[in-house]
């Protein structure tokens, strides 16, 4: 017997006869090669089977020869289902274009929402994101990720404190934080000059305000630099102190340089891969290409697609492969030494106010310990140290009197 | 003659004799090879036609799996099998 999933995948028939003489039927049928199955007797002069569809001509023959009549009861198999299938197939079509179009419509952009900004500003920001490629009616494959999208804004925009960027379903949300723009300034009370940092005087600019203070003095954090109350003891004026107070301070920094080092170095050669990321499961469609690169770095990228509001746990992977090469730079100690300062003169550049000047380094401690350079690095540093101080106004009343 | 070649030659006898070769499994399932024609069928009781005689199978349920010019399946509940001499 052959297996009976082949029967059900090829077209057949259940056939139904009626008369006498049935088992001569079946026998002239057997005769003829022809193949049949489940062979039942349903009624005393009835019985039902099946058989294949090529196989009916051999049906209609022997009925020629028997009194029967024969009756086709059911169609099954394969090609029957293609019949009705390719009946149905507008609908099946309408079916798969419809839900189509529901996820490519859940995948775009229907709306922009810029919050917190003033008029101009909004619309500023609205065309930046037209050129990041965020319009009603854009595709959120295309463009960048929420976190992308927020620093690119953030760097376009200096007036900008903060932005945020969130993608609740179709709809775009941004939340701005505009910077507050310093405000003209306004006259000032009457008010001291203290020190921000300990420090030694270097020099001292007094516009206004009477100095307390001379050059080699060592201050500390808080201590009057010039004050703001000016003439003579008995009838004292309040006045707003202004100057400049450069101390020299100092900043240790402390730095580590290995000797050996290594570091990875792209070449530009690269490979893209496009993948259909299903659950865990994730089936390539674009870029086959052996990768023979001996090191390499990969950066991986998923944009899940969206369904209404539902995230479908189906993903475009885009996968990059760069080939990097990796060199080795072994360093002597004077040279690390040199690298170093660099790095720590960069550190206190950074960490001081800009108006700051480096006037002196000092090493203070070297070390190779591990294959590393340890390096105690003190700057001196000539900034202005004045921090203004209002003068308690409890103080007026006793004036007064 | 025919029998005692098949005898000294050791030779399958239902190939040369041309006997009908039943195979049963259990109650549900009878295999016969080299039939010659079905007789009479209804879901108790089957009658087939061999070289020598008939088979007479009855039972319950009576189904014909599959029918081929020499081979018959049948399906049931098989509760006897008679032969029938000529």
């Amino acid at each position: 017997m052959k297996n009976l999933w082949f029967h059900k995948l090829s077209g057949h028939l259940t056939v139904k006869i009626e008369g006498k003489g049935m088992e001569r039927f079946i026998n002239q049928l057997t005769r003829d090669k022809v193949q049949i199955w489940n062979v039942k007797r349903v009624e005393p002069n009835a019985v039902t089977f099946q058989m294949f569809i090529k196989d009916v001509p051999f049906l209609r023959q022997a009925v020629h020869y028997h009194q029967v009549k024969v009756r086709f009861i059911k169609k099954a198999g394969f090609p029957f289902y293609l019949k009705r299938l390719k009946k149905n197939a507008g609908f099946l079509l309408g079916a798969v274009i419809a839900l189509f179009i529901v996820l490519l419509l859940s995948n775009m952009i229907w709306k922009i929402e810029i919050k917190g900004a003033s008029p101009e500003v909004e619309y500023k920001i609205t065309n930046q994101l037209k050129q990041l490629g965020v319009r009603k009616g854009g595709f959120q494959f295309f463009i960048d990720d929420p976190e992308t999208i927020q620093r690119k804004l953030s760097n376009m925009n200096e007036d900008i404190t903060w932005i945020g960027v969130e993608l609740k379903g179709t709809t775009y949300h941004f939340q701005v934080v505009e910077k507050e723009q310093p405000e003209p300034q306004e006259k000032k009370g009457p008010q001291h000059l203290v020190a921000k940092k300990e420090a030694v005087i270097v020099d001292y600019f007094v516009e206004k305000g009477q100095p307390v203070i001379s050059v080699h003095d060592f201050v500390k954090p808080g201590q009057l630099l010039v004050s703001g109350i000016i003439g003579k003891e008995d009838e004292p004026q309040y006045v707003s102190a202004k100057g400049e107070i450069f101390g020299k301070t100092w900043y240790d920094t402390e730095v580590e340089v290995q000797l050996h080092n290594q570091f990875e170095l792209m070449t530009g050669n690269e490979v893209r891969r496009t993948a259909i990321k299903i659950g865990h499961l994730s089936i390539p469609i674009w870029g086959f290409k052996k990768v023979q690169y001996q090191n390499k770095q990969q950066e991986q990228d998923e944009t899940a697609i969206k369904f209404l509001k539902w995230t479908l746990p189906i993903a475009i992977e885009k996968t990059t492969i760069r080939e990097v090469e990796i060199h080795e730079k072994a360093y002597n100690e004077e040279e690390a030494k040199q690298l170093a300062l660099s790095i720590a003169k960069k550190n206190v550049i950074e960490s001081i106010p800009k108006d700051a000047k480096i006037v002196e380094e000092k090493v203070l401690h070297e070390k190779v310990e591990n294959g590393k350079l340890k390096l105690l690095v003190t700057y001196d540093v000539i900034e202005n140290i004045a921090k203004e101080e209002p003068i308690i106004p409890q103080e007026e009343p006793i004036i007064q009197n | 003659m025919r029998r005692w070649i098949t005898n000294q030659l050791d030779l399958p006898e239902d190939v040369m004799m041309d006997f009908p070769r039943i195979t049963m499994v259990g109650q549900i399932h009878i295999y016969i090879e080299n039939h010659k024609g079905l007789l009479s069928f209804s879901d108790k009781e089957i009658r087939i036609l061999l070289s020598q005689g008939q088979l007479l199978i009855k039972g319950k349920a009576f189904v014909i799996k599959t029918i081929l010019p020499e081979e018959i399946l049948l399906e049931g509940k098989i509760e006897q099998v008679l032969f029938i001499p000529e």
